[in-house]
């Protein structure tokens, strides 16, 4: 693949959810090597339908994804002591930087009381707040509203 | 079962070509090539010195039913047919019409004014959205601006890219695109636009010859 000069491989994908009452709600989203940004959100509460958007991001937002990543050292961190995925839900968060390769899983987090409940507080922040940031819902609600 | 097998197996699931074949709309879209590179590196395993350094209990799992993304072919590919170059908003969420451009290295102590300030001089800010960090509440460096035209955009990119905000030197570009990060295509397809021109011209050249 042709990119710049250096540039290692990039590569993230964040999912959330659960199966229940309404079927399996989820959120997902995606960072691919080439830009796409890949979003599906499912909830079958209420008989809503699911919605899957793709669309090319710019190498600029590329950059910086990576940057916040890079900056929030998740990739130092183990998801050895976070809590399992349980019955209220799973979250999973996959990332290839480099020759750096995680993919963690831990249950859902509700509130900062479970992360600092849990047996790696300083681990499980990391996470929870670079997935808010991530996440391109944030914005695009932001820009809404 | 070794951890090293089962997350090798586990990684070549997921990166599948399947995956990446099923959603190439364009043709020029391909990240097929990307996809053996990945699985290449892994499934050297731990003799090469060039494999993947794997962590996580992702790879000790079988592979579970929350892949939603992989193997769907029916997302909203928005704008990929439209060749390389900025994409309006209006087709990512529907409700935004305008062209959304990338502001990072924003300062962390940057205030929404500061940004409203240097970008309101090439059109109207129709939103701005600075990113902060929750956790320390200062900003995460980047922020999103929408104006309503391509060419307000554009003009707020082209003036403000590596200039000085806030004692901080910003990059702007846009937001969304419509091609994948394929330089390599990008280039072809500009070398075919300038040969058509060449082409044009040529053409107009001779018949003005000829006319003589």
């Amino acid at each position: 693949m042709a990119r710049g000069g250096g540039e290692e491989e990039f590569y993230l994908r964040y999912y959330v959810g659960h199966k229940g009452q309404f079927g399996h709600e989820f959120l997902e989203f995606e960072f691919r090597p080439d830009g796409k940004l890949r979003y599906a959100n499912n909830s079958n509460y209420r008989n809503d339908t699911m919605i899957r958007k793709e669309v090319f991001v710019s190498p600029t937002v590329l950059r910086e994804a990576r940057r916040i990543v890079e900056q929030s050292q998740v990739m130092k961190e183990d998801d050895r002591n976070w809590p399992v995925p349980d019955r209220d839900g799973k979250q999973e968060l996959e990332i290839v930087m480099g020759n750096q390769h995680i993919s963690f899983i831990t249950s859902k987090i509700g509130s900062l009381i479970n992360v600092q409940s849990s047996h790696d507080p300083e681990g499980l922040r990391i996470f929870y707040y670079l997935v808010q940031v991530l996440n391109p819902q944030t914005p695009c609600r932001a820009l809404l509203f | 079962m070794a951890a090293a097998n089962a997350g090798d197996v586990e990684v070549v699931d997921f990166d599948s070509d399947d995956d990446d074949l099923m959603d190439d709309d364009a043709p020029e879209v391909n990240p097929a090539p990307a996809a053996p590179r990945l699985r290449s590196t892994i499934a050297a395993g731990g003799d090469s010195a060039a494999a993947r350094k794997t962590k996580g209990r992702g790879f000790r799992e079988e592979p579970s039913s929350s892949r939603p993304l992989v193997g769907r072919t029916d997302f909203d590919s928005l704008g990929s047919d439209d060749g390389p170059g900025p994409l309006r908003s209006f087709s990512v969420c529907a409700a935004i019409e305008g062209w959304i451009i990338l502001v990072t290295g924003v300062h962390e102590e940057a205030q929404e004014d500061d940004l409203h300030n240097a970008f309101r001089e090439f059109g109207q800010v129709k939103n701005l959205h600075l990113n902060l960090d929750r956790r320390t509440g200062f900003v995460k460096g980047y922020a999103l601006i929408e104006y309503e035209s391509f060419d307000e955009a554009q003009a707020a990119i082209k003036a403000m890219d590596g200039t000085e905000l806030v004692t901080q030197i910003i990059n702007v570009d846009w937001a969304f695109s419509s091609g994948p990060v394929m330089r390599r295509n990008v280039r072809r397809r500009y070398v075919f636009v300038d040969v058509v021109k060449c082409i044009r011209l040529f053409i107009c050249i001779e018949f003005l010859v000829r006319a003589k």
